[in-house]
């Protein structure tokens, strides 16, 4: 049996104007939602509005952090889609997104419904997969350094208990991109497994045992109830990837320096050249609007996947 | 740090906007006062004292001997490194605290003077003839840009090649005729490379010193040829010598020595026996504490010649900030930094040379053969030579492009001829 609550009809179709204390009230709770929000507002403000609106202002420039600029209108963006180093680092940088993205989301997934299990040590195991996410990408780095080395590295030891030849990973153009790659899928596993975890422990007890109750396998449980309940929070990992794999620096900048030649240059790695190198800051200004625009596109395509998946 | 770039991209670009509405001045100019009145703060960037005690004490005593002068004047130092040396001065200018004393190498002179960063010392006397008479000529074009000079040389960084005796008998060579040419190298490097069972080099047979980009090494084997890299700001080597150069670094690498190959150490690998022959920097440590009276007997010390003898030499030259409100006192410092004493603990901190006239009689050249060796050799001093103003940047478009020639992913002959377009 189901009931309709029904809203009782208005004795008049005239708006009744509010009274002098409920419009006292309104202004009240006006006055004090802004002055919650002031902090935030000053800090964005400040710290992302203004300076947005300085590197959209800078990239049409050519300062170099000299005595003299002059406007150059869209001539830094017509110079980037001349640039090879800035072309090769747009295409790594999408090429790292397109391929750490979801292969870390999947493990991540498949770790942390690991981890939901009712399994023995699973303390330590938990702290074992955060650990990555909490160590400095310098000393996450310097141990990889020696994993890949080309002479006493433990990547060539193990393959060579196969017989496999050594490959020389970071310093071969074919390989020091994949390479980096399974670095960035490692360290990045523990935020996005602790977020998957907590998702999962929301996943609504009685819908599972319904499904259980109908007949339903492991995996139609999954497919059919766990999948749509972690939704929402595929998507926020899908987004803060998109935004972090874009990002990628500083384990590109303790491994390679973006070499061998340009073959793990990525795009921030080639902002900070510019910028802070090359002392081009009104070309890596032009180089920062675009990455913005990339990643807007990225999460514009996520949000379409997103929606589509819900529509199914 | 992940997002530590585009934030700080961000809040230098703030910055500089900020600071284009006021004139970014924090001190009141001291510039014309008496020194022993003049009263603030001098900030000095330099890659000379390393930030170790050693260093810093080294370094105090620069400050105390200034301090004869400039009682009142606070000394700030910032010990950088060639690596993050951009970087510290593109954000101070950003941040509208610009450094009065930057120390900086071969190549940067230009670029920045050009952009009026650097002040131009013929204010305070500097001229070629004082370069000449007081200090090392060779560095004459390194601190010249549009005809003015705006640094002095502290010290030279000369590198020599090396080769290991024994290696060179157990191949058959004379060690006391070494290979000089480009020619004569190849073949005494591919006698010299050691292999095992599966091809692997195991102990190259010349070490090209060129780990992360060919720049330095290409402009040396391209001087030793009698081409300089540049002449008057225009590229020289998008030619026959420039093509026969790279084809030449192209057919040594992967042949004699691994790309990429290096020691945890960062040491020269002729040094430590891991190549038998190599280019090396301006000092060895003989002592027990190094790498030993006896691996120093091994060694025997020439210079390429393929035309040319040459030696390349870089240096650490001082410059004052054009936006210094103690340019007076900036010039003080770096006086009290030109001292010889003080050149000579700065060439010890850092195993270089002097950059003053008789750097052959320098206790630096007395204390071991390898810089007696190069200092004699200043004479024959090359490097990039007159650079053009966009060199900053060049420098990574060498690395990266040279890189790519010689690992086989782009034409040399196209990477020659795009790197001479690229330079402005």
């Amino acid at each position: 049996m189901s009931t309709t609550l029904e809203r009782p009809a208005l004795r008049t179709s005239r708006k009744v104007p509010p009274s002098k204390d409920s419009r006292t009230l309104l202004k009240s709770q006006i006055r004090t939602g802004w002055a919650l929000l002031a902090p935030a507002l000053l800090h964005s403000g400040i710290f992302i509005v203004i300076p947005v609106v300085a590197v959209l202002v800078l990239s049409l420039t050519n300062y170099s952090f000299g005595d003299t600029w002059a406007w150059v209108g869209f001539g830094n963006y017509a110079d980037l889609f001349g640039d090879v180093d800035f072309l090769a680092s747009l295409w790594h940088t999408v090429l790292y997104a397109i391929v750490v993205i979801p292969i870390s989301m999947a493990i991540s997934l498949a770790v942390a419904l690991g981890l939901n299990q009712k399994i023995r040590g699973l303390s330590f195991f938990r702290t074992a997969f955060y650990i990555p996410t909490v160590t400095a990408t310098v000393a996450v780095a310097t141990i990889w350094l020696w994993i890949y080395n080309p002479g006493s590295g433990l990547a060539n030891g193990f393959l060579s208990l196969f017989g496999f030849a050594p490959n020389r990973w970071l310093a071969d153009p074919a390989t020091a991109l994949p390479s980096l790659m399974v670095v960035g899928i490692w360290q990045g596993l523990g935020t996005k497994v602790i977020i998957y975890l907590a998702a999962l422990q929301g996943v609504s007890r009685d819908l599972l045992e319904s499904s259980e109750i109908d007949g339903a396998n492991r995996w139609q449980k999954f497919a059919n109830v766990t999948w749509p309940a972690i939704g929402p929070v595929q998507f926020f990992v899908l987004i803060t990837s998109i935004v972090g794999t874009f990002q990628v620096f500083d384990l590109v900048y303790v491994m390679t320096q973006g070499g061998p030649g340009s073959e793990t240059r990525v795009l921030v790695m080639d902002i900070y050249q510019n910028a802070f190198q090359d002392l081009k800051l009104g070309y890596a200004s032009a180089e920062t609007v675009i990455m913005m625009i990339v990643i807007a596109l990225f999460i514009g395509v996520g949000r379409l996947l997103q929606k589509a998946d819900a529509n199914d | 740090m992940r997002r530590g770039v585009g934030l700080t991209l961000l809040a230098a670009a703030l910055s500089v906007l900020v600071s284009s509405c006021g004139n970014g001045v924090i001190e009141k100019s001291t510039d014309g006062v008496p020194p022993a009145e003049a009263t603030g703060t001098l900030r000095v960037l330099l890659p000379s004292f390393p930030p170790s005690t050693k260093g810093k004490e080294a370094f105090q005593k620069v400050v105390d001997d200034f301090h004869k002068t400039y009682p009142k004047m606070k000394v700030e130092p910032d010990f950088a490194t060639y690596k993050n040396l951009n970087e510290k001065m593109s954000t101070s200018i950003a941040a509208g605290i610009p450094y009065d004393v930057m120390v900086t190498g071969v190549g940067w002179v230009q670029p920045f003077a050009s952009k009026n960063i650097f002040e131009d010392l013929g204010k305070y006397g500097v001229t070629p003839d004082v370069i000449k008479e007081k200090s090392t000529p060779a560095l004459i074009p390194a601190v010249t840009y549009d005809k003015k000079l705006y640094a002095y040389p502290l010290i030279a960084d000369a590198r020599a090649v090396a080769l290991r005796k024994s290696a060179f008998r157990e191949a058959g060579l004379d060690p006391s005729k070494p290979p000089k040419s480009l020619a004569e190298l190849k073949v005494a490097a591919e006698k010299l490379t050691k292999r095992d069972k599966n091809g692997n080099i195991t102990r190259s047979g010349f070490d090209l010193a060129s780990a992360t980009g060919f720049r330095q090494s290409f402009t040396t084997f391209l001087a030793s040829t009698g081409t300089p890299l540049y002449v008057g700001g225009e590229p020289n080597f998008d030619n026959k010598a420039g093509l026969d150069t790279l084809l030449w670094i192209k057919s040594m690498i992967n042949n004699v020595q691994p790309y990429g190959q290096t020691n945890a150490a960062q040491q020269p690998l002729v040094l430590t026996g891991e190549a038998a022959m190599g280019i090396v920097n301006g000092g060895v440590d003989c002592s027990a504490d190094g790498i030993g009276q006896k691996n120093c007997d091994d060694l025997e010390f020439f210079r390429f010649d393929s035309g040319k003898e040459i030696e390349y030499v870089g240096g650490d030259l001082a410059s004052i900030g054009s936006r210094s409100r103690h340019k007076d006192a900036a010039w003080g410092f770096i006086q009290t930094l030109t001292k010889p004493t003080t050149l000579d603990a700065i060439a010890k901190l850092n195993k270089k040379i002097p950059a003053y006239k008789d750097a052959s009689n320098s206790p630096q050249a007395k204390s071991n053969p390898l810089s007696q060796f190069v200092a004699d050799g200043l004479v024959y001093a090359v490097n990039e030579n007159e650079v053009p103003s966009n060199w900053l940047e060049m420098r990574g478009n060498f690395d990266i492009q040279l890189t790519q020639a010689v690992l086989g992913q782009k034409d040399p002959a196209k990477v020659l001829h795009n790197l001479a377009g690229q330079s402005r």
